[in-house]
């Protein structure tokens, strides 16, 4: 340990950022995790880089992303670095969007436009080369206040947008309040309308409703409709209706009957001119068809496809697999409060007849991470592997619990939609609770049906899942915070809260999670939060799976996130 | 002849009218509200009841219909609900193109050698020739097209590299170079119809094989080829049209499955988009259509059939 150059670092930073540092000094966290809160908190690299090399590289660990298992295809983490080869039309296949939202920044809902728009649209906060959060996109860097309830974010400069206006800290304040009043899933209840000071065009000072430090992820690429747009747009203009944007491409094109878009080089970019001549997406209903059009070489670069149906992918040499860091998960959702699901010991039954080691094994050949009935991630810095022992499969706790609640004879519907390999799961899930005597009937619809009348058919216009079906799986993105996950699906009276689930114990959780800044602040609340929905169980996690992406060898510099977007900025073909 | 025609027309517009009913009836008995899967599901109230309004879906069902009748009268189906500003004619039309050219493609590839196929099974009865063509074309037919045409996709498509494996024609390919993209899912489809149209062809050329008119000829002298053409097809085709016409509808609407598979943006994927979104206007003009299309396709398949069959048109005149 090099205490004078540590005290150095430690004397420039404030209360937020030295609590991180003195976390790392003192081993409490390893150094990845340093790292990556680091960057969310607004450390810059030479900061960091400069305290690890205080501390001394005595943790051991490193950088590397899990591999595969064994396939043939050349795996490249979330991205691969570019041939620098110029020239050439890039074919993109992703998911079909939804054509009633259409290209809407504020109200997608889906991975291919997210895929889609944001080519055009940029974010404060953009993606770094490990997959995590960084000072790539509109913002230079941020800052917390000492009490975290305010953050200021330093605009780039010499960023315009199409039209050759500059992009400035009203267009931030415009897109903020469009979101506050839209009631963004990742910053409802975390800014209001009038949030952004935007006095001085070159930085957006944000304050909070509380304090939280996690905010410069919630409004990253993470949170995919948080990309900024024209201070003069409004709620409902679409990027089709308006092109526009200060990213590297414009819209040429759009195609909404089969989503298909066509993009041209931003002469304008800040990032400088793309290798690529012209870029196009193509939308593909059945992600079979896009597997085979890239086994085919009719596209360049496909989105996303799943294990099951993409082996041909997986075995092919030919083939550079993307495999950005994910937490992409299934909640198996109860109805907590009508239905046959309100006695958390009948949820727990189910949740004991689960063979999660199978699911991982059978559904993603290995590429996933058994999960313990909570969406925090192992590999996250507050996660505490403490809180609660894993869950496993345990047949005779599941008929005794449904004993003691005195349910004999239990039958129900899972609902699904039908997306990548939740039918199976279903399927697995239904095969898992028969031995216990739990009847289960899957009822597989499309997925517009599915979401629109079994996870969230309406209820009240802040809560639109209040009136879901009892019992289903529903899917949910990568975050590299579960502040979503937590917030907007288990908090009381939230917008995705399918499980209708309320707990004054688990928002208080919540609240100290997301206002503490500091780690240790933030293990304890998670480590509570495990535990509550461990003991409730208002819905059933049984794993989290790798996101699988890629592109052929012929293309390189394609950097993707396990939430849809394909960074092509740097892409180059042939 | 004439009064067959202004007869067969006039059946028509009843049947057109009729199903205009039907396919109001349908559209308005969705469960979902259209506005609120237009607007979002976070989308205030407020919003959602002005949409309604503006859409038109808060008239009385009486005005409605009477508007959907006009629309079809002049051709006119307004906005689609799902694409604000885009005329749905301007929907329509390059997916029923799209549909057309595959439609003409796999009955190019179709028509020719089933006929051939059953003609010479009904000439050769109970021969080995026979028994293939029933087999063979029992066992295409049987497997759905979307099967066969997943299996063209690997094989032909992502193995042997032969043709496009999904239909997605590049920028600046010409009209006949585009088929290329077409031709697996069109071969799925002569797949399925190949069995269907030799069987009625070879049926029907079995009879008229037997028939006195058919001996005669031979009797005559006249070659077989001959025979053929002047006697045996006239007749035997007959049910081969008939059947033919009452399939069109559903080859312009209803291969879906196969549409997906190939990634083509058919009529029939636009018409279940459209159910799914929902979008009314552009539903009932792509229901309507493939109606319309069933009815134009069995009026000139009865046409053709007393072309080639005066006992059917005197029959009709009487």
């Amino acid at each position: 340990m090099d205490w004078k150059l540590f005290d150095g670092f430690r004397r420039s930073v404030g209360p937020v950022e030295l609590d991180l540092v003195e976390a790392y000094a003192q081993r409490r966290i390893g150094r990845r995790d340093f790292l990556r809160k680091g960057t969310i908190v607004g450390l810059s690299v030479p900061f960091m880089t400069g305290i690890i090399a205080a501390c001394g590289s005595e943790d051991g660990e490193g950088d590397g992303v899990a591999g595969g298992d064994g396939d043939s295809s050349t795996e490249g983490a979330g991205g691969t670095a570019s041939s620098g080869a110029t020239g050439g039309n890039l074919i993109v296949a992703v998911q079909e969007g939804d054509a009633n939202t259409g290209l809407d920044p504020v109200n997608m809902l889906d991975l291919g436009t997210y895929g889609l728009v944001s080519q055009s649209f940029e974010y404060l906060v953009g993606l770094g080369p490990d997959g995590n959060i960084a000072s790539t996109a509109l913002a230079t860097g941020w800052s917390p206040s000492p009490d975290g309830a305010t953050w200021t974010f330093d605009l780039r400069p010499g960023v315009t947008w199409a039209s050759g206006a500059e992009l400035t800290s009203a267009d931030v304040a415009a897109t903020m309040d469009r979101l506050a009043a839209q009631g963004n899933a990742g910053l409802a209840g975390v800014i209001t309308e009038g949030a952004v000071d935007s006095s001085d065009p070159t930085r957006a000072v944000i304050t909070l409703e509380e304090p939280n430090g996690n905010f410069p992820v919630l409004v990253s690429l993470f949170n995919a409709q948080s990309m900024i747009t024209p201070a003069d747009y409004s709620d409902g203009t679409t990027l089709d209706g308006r092109p526009e944007g200060t990213g590297a491409w414009l819209l040429d094109e759009f195609d909404p009957t089969n989503f298909t878009a066509k993009f041209t080089p931003n002469p304008n970019w800040w990032g400088g001119p793309v290798n690529l001549d012209s870029m196009e997406m193509r939308g593909f209903v059945d992600v079979a068809t896009a597997v085979t059009a890239m086994q085919a070489r009719e596209v360049d670069v496909i989105q996303s496809f799943a294990v099951i149906g993409g082996e041909g992918l997986l075995d092919d040499p030919d083939f550079t697999l993307l495999t950005p860091p994910a937490a992409t998960h299934r909640q198996i959702w109860f109805h907590t409060e009508r239905g046959q699901f309100t006695d958390k010991l009948v949820r727990r039954a189910l949740a004991y007849t689960l063979d999660r080691e199978q699911m991982v094994s059978t559904l993603f050949s290995g590429r996933a991470e058994v999960a313990n009935d909570h969406p925090i991630l192992s590999s996250l810095p507050f996660f505490d592997a403490d809180a609660t022992p894993q869950r496993t499969r345990d047949i005779d706790m599941a008929k005794s619990l449904l004993a003691e609640a005195g349910v004999d004879g239990l039958s129900a519907t899972i609902e699904t939609g039908n997306l990548g390999e939740v039918p199976q799961l279903a399927a697995i899930i239904q095969q898992n609770a028969a031995e216990a005597g739990i009847e289960l009937t899957v009822n597989t619809q499309d997925n517009s049906t599915f979401y629109g009348d079994s996870w969230c058919p309406g209820g009240t216009d802040d809560r639109p899942c209040a009136d879901a079906d009892e019992f289903g799986i529903v899917d949910w993105g990568h975050r590299p915070v579960p502040d979503i996950y937590l917030g907007s699906a288990l908090g009381t009276g939230a917008v995705w809260n399918a499980s209708n689930y309320a707990n004054p114990d688990f928002d208080t959780q919540l609240s100290n999670y997301r206002t503490a800044v500091d780690v240790d602040g933030q293990k304890k609340a998670i480590g509570e939060m495990q535990k509550i929905l461990h003991e409730d169980t208002p819905a059933c996690y049984a794993y989290f799976y790798n996101y699988l992406s890629g592109h052929s060898n012929s293309v390189s510099g394609v950097n993707v996130t396990a939430l849809g977007h394909i960074i092509t900025s740097a892409a180059s073909k042939g | 002849m004439g009064r067959f025609i202004l007869r067969r027309l006039a059946l028509s517009l009843l049947t057109l009218f009729l199903l205009i009913i039907v396919v109001f009836l349908l559209t308005r008995v969705f469960p979902s509200d259209p506005a609120r899967q237009l607007a979002g599901p976070f989308a205030p109230q407020e919003r959602v009841d002005r949409l309604n309004e503006d859409l038109g879906l808060t008239d009385p069902q009486l005005q409605q219909l009477g508007r959907l009748v006009r629309e079809v009268v002049t051709l006119d189906f307004g906005e689609s609900f799902s694409q604000p500003g885009v005329q749905v004619v301007d929907l329509i039309r390059p997916a029923l193109g799209n549909s057309a050219k595959l439609v003409v493609l796999a009955l190019l590839l179709t028509m020719p050698i089933s006929i051939f196929s059953g003609v010479l099974a009904a000439y050769r009865k109970d021969g080995a020739l026979d028994r293939s063509v029933v087999t063979v074309g029992l066992a295409t037919a049987s497997i759905p097209d979307f099967v066969s045409g997943i299996l063209l996709q690997y094989v032909i498509g992502v193995r042997l590299g032969w043709l496009p494996a999904t239909s997605n024609a590049p920028d600046g390919t010409g009209f006949f170079s585009g088929f290329q993209y077409i031709l697996l899912p069109a071969i799925a489809i002569a797949f399925v119809y190949f069995g269907y149209i030799a069987r009625v062809t070879r049926a029907g050329s079995i009879e008229a094989f037997a028939s006195d008119y058919a001996r005669t000829a031979v009797m005559k002298g006249l070659s077989t080829p001959m025979v053929v053409v002047r006697h045996i097809l006239r007749n035997s085709l007959q049910p081969t049209v008939a059947v033919t016409g009452t399939q069109m509808g559903f080859l312009f609407g209803g291969l879906i499955a196969l549409e997906f598979v190939f990634n083509y943006p058919g009529l029939g994927g636009l018409i279940l988009r459209a159910a799914k979104a929902p979008d009314f206007p552009l539903l009932q003009a792509g229901v309507l259509l493939v109606a319309i299309i069933f009815m134009i396709s069995t009026l000139a398949a009865d046409l053709i059939i007393a072309w080639m069959n005066p006992r059917a048109r005197l029959g009709a005149d009487r």
